[in-house]
């Protein structure tokens, strides 16, 4: 007799899955009855006994449901921190250009050595003549005032622009020939890699203005942008360095074989190749300086996390705090995750052009 | 000063790998037009010699001269060198990165400041000349072997070179794509370019060569003309080489 193939159905896969024997049923049952408790409880919590509005605050605490009714009242507190009430939509527009900036970086058409860096150098000026002011009429601010998650994306983006280029230079002169110059940038790296970032951030804000002439010290969030760029361009240029090195030998000899210049090589064979290799760890790296923004506070800025701290510090909102962290939470999680589909994506696309 | 019809004169050349000796005392003129083929055992040298034409391995005492040029520590003499140097290679080596069309146009725009038409126009030249225009725009991951080594050696051309190296071009192919990259190169070397090619296909040498070298051990034992070379070897060395690569 032929045996006649079926196709398995979506019951046929639930029940092999997880109700194949008597143990695996009692523990889908289990723990399934778990799962949608605890979801039942978020949804709950989250929505349906919760209180939205800020004019409805008296209403908090009666259904033991959230209270949003916190981020109705204080959330431009959260997002612009102290900057002044009435300029805040230009903290909104610097963000949303630095989204937007972000967002065609990843449309194919700007990666190239020459639009990539125009577009976010522009981006970037967008943002600086916004935020800061003095410019066109708009009213000067000074960083002191900067807060929220505007600082928080304005210190990632400036430490991307500024760590990325002497990532790059930092990789290239750790593979010099010359070994004095590559034993000193590996003793540079190897160094600033074992300091936390914590007491980089600190020397740079309340140390260094000791040691530099007065011209040189600028503003001291500045100085706190450069140390980091610096910590991440010293991890960053690791994660080339290894995209580098797993390139075949035989790619930089053929570039030479075809009279092509070391800088050619680098930039049309060697680098496209390297952030090729090199792509989820790089991704890794922006999540996790992203995230450690918040490390600023210490030196007296408010990012985002803290000034969601401030949100719920008056007596007013003390009890909310778990919902004002839920909030701020989402926003890391936003950011966060669309840079990890991005990386995603990339990795789909390259894989297509390199096999 | 070598005569104008030398392409490559190298002159009591020696290599060494730290203190192994890899060539030794290595005295070679080639014609321009010649073609020369260099057999060996593995590790005799030969792949070093070549590499060392176009300085992708540096040597440490002799001289060696590329169409008039002294390839010396001048970077504007390798790279002058280079550029009239077309090399192919055991594992293609082809950017995977790059289309194949750009893969070849890439060195053109790039060192001979070519117009990107121009070049597309040539590299399509010479795409048709491998026998593979209609691959131009794929990638060379989603080609055979033996196409991308003749893409390889399109590339290589591109550049318009007054010689070509071939670094055994066919040893990393399957059996079935060897005769494709050898017709290439048999129809290259009727236009008679300038070729010196590492190879271990016999039929080719006998077929295409002016001269043939067997090298052992880093030094140049025995060269002549095919028929000299395969019908009446005079070293010991090449007649156990000779009857070890055509005795099956």
């Amino acid at each position: 007799m032929a045996k006649t193939y079926h196709r398995p159905t979506l019951l046929d896969h639930v029940r092999t899955r997880y109700f194949a024997t008597r143990l695996d049923t009692a523990m889908s049952v289990l723990f399934g009855a778990i799962t949608l408790w605890i979801l039942w409880s978020l949804l709950n919590w989250a929505v349906l006994d919760a209180v939205f509005s800020a004019a409805d605050k008296e209403l908090c605490g009666h259904d033991a449901g959230a209270c949003w009714s916190v981020i109705d009242a204080r959330w431009r507190l959260i997002l612009f921190g102290l900057y002044p009430f009435e300029e805040q939509w230009r903290s909104a527009i610097a963000c949303a250009a630095i989204v937007l900036v972000t967002a065609l970086s990843c449309v194919p058409w700007f990666w190239n050595a020459r639009r990539l860096p125009v577009l976010w150098l522009t981006g970037f000026a967008v943002f600086y003549v916004l935020m800061a002011g003095g410019y066109f009429g708009l009213k000067e601010i000074p960083p002191q005032s900067w807060g929220g998650l505007s600082l928080t994306i304005f210190v990632f983006a400036a430490v991307a622009i500024i760590g990325m280029p002497l990532s790059i230079v930092f990789a290239l002169l750790r593979r010099s020939e010359l070994p004095w110059i590559a034993r000193t940038m590996g003793l540079v790296i190897d160094t600033i890699r074992s300091l936390p970032l914590l007491s980089i951030m600190f020397t740079f804000a309340i140390v260094l203005p000791f040691v530099l002439p007065g011209w040189l010290i600028g503003d001291k969030l500045y100085r706190v942008i450069v140390g980091y760029a610096l910590f991440f361009a010293c991890y960053q240029a690791e994660i080339i360095r290894g995209g580098i090195q797993a390139l075949p030998a035989g790619q930089e000899e053929a570039a030479k074989a075809l009279g092509m210049s070391y800088w050619h090589r680098i930039s049309y064979i060697v680098l496209p190749q390297a952030f090729r290799n090199a792509l989820p760890p790089t991704i890794n790296q922006f999540v996790i300086t992203f995230k450690e923004t918040s490390l600023v506070v210490i030196i007296g800025f408010f990012d985002v996390m803290a000034s969601g701290n401030a949100a719920f510090g008056t007596a007013e909102w003390s009890f909310a705090h778990i919902e004002v962290y839920s909030f701020v939470a989402l926003i890391f999680f936003v950011f966060v995750f669309a840079l990890s589909r991005y990386g995603a994506y990339l990795e789909r696309r390259l894989a297509v052009a390199s096999r | 000063m070598p005569a104008t019809d030398t392409a490559v004169r190298i002159a009591d050349m020696d290599k060494y790998y730290g203190s192994f000796h890899a060539l030794k005392n290595i005295n070679l003129d080639i014609r321009k037009g010649e073609k020369i083929v260099v057999c060996g055992p593995s590790g005799s040298g030969k792949s070093t010699l070549i590499r060392c034409i176009n300085k992708l391995e540096d040597y440490h005492a002799g001289s060696i001269n590329v169409l008039g040029t002294e390839l010396d520590d001048n970077l504007d003499h390798i790279d002058e060198i280079r550029r009239e140097t077309g090399m192919v290679f055991q594992h293609f080596n082809l950017f995977p990165h790059m289309t194949i069309l750009e893969n070849c146009t890439l060195a053109p725009i790039l060192v001979r400041k070519q117009k990107r038409e121009e070049a597309e126009a040539v590299a399509m030249e010479y795409l048709h000349k491998v026998k593979i225009p209609e691959q131009a725009d794929k990638f060379p991951g989603q080609l055979s072997g033996g196409q991308q080594q003749r893409v390889a050696i399109a590339r290589a051309l591109c550049m318009k070179p007054e010689i070509m190296l071939f670094d055994e071009p066919t040893s990393a192919l399957d059996p079935e794509m060897i005769s494709e990259v050898l017709d290439v190169m048999v129809s290259l070397a009727e236009d008679g370019m300038t070729m010196v090619c590492v190879t271990h296909e016999m039929g080719f040498a006998r077929q295409v060569a002016d001269r043939v070298i067997f090298m052992a051990d880093g030094e140049i034992v025995e060269q002549g003309t095919p028929e000299q070379f395969f019908d009446n070897p005079q070293n010991e060395r090449t007649r156990t080489f000779l009857s070890q690569v055509l005795g099956h």
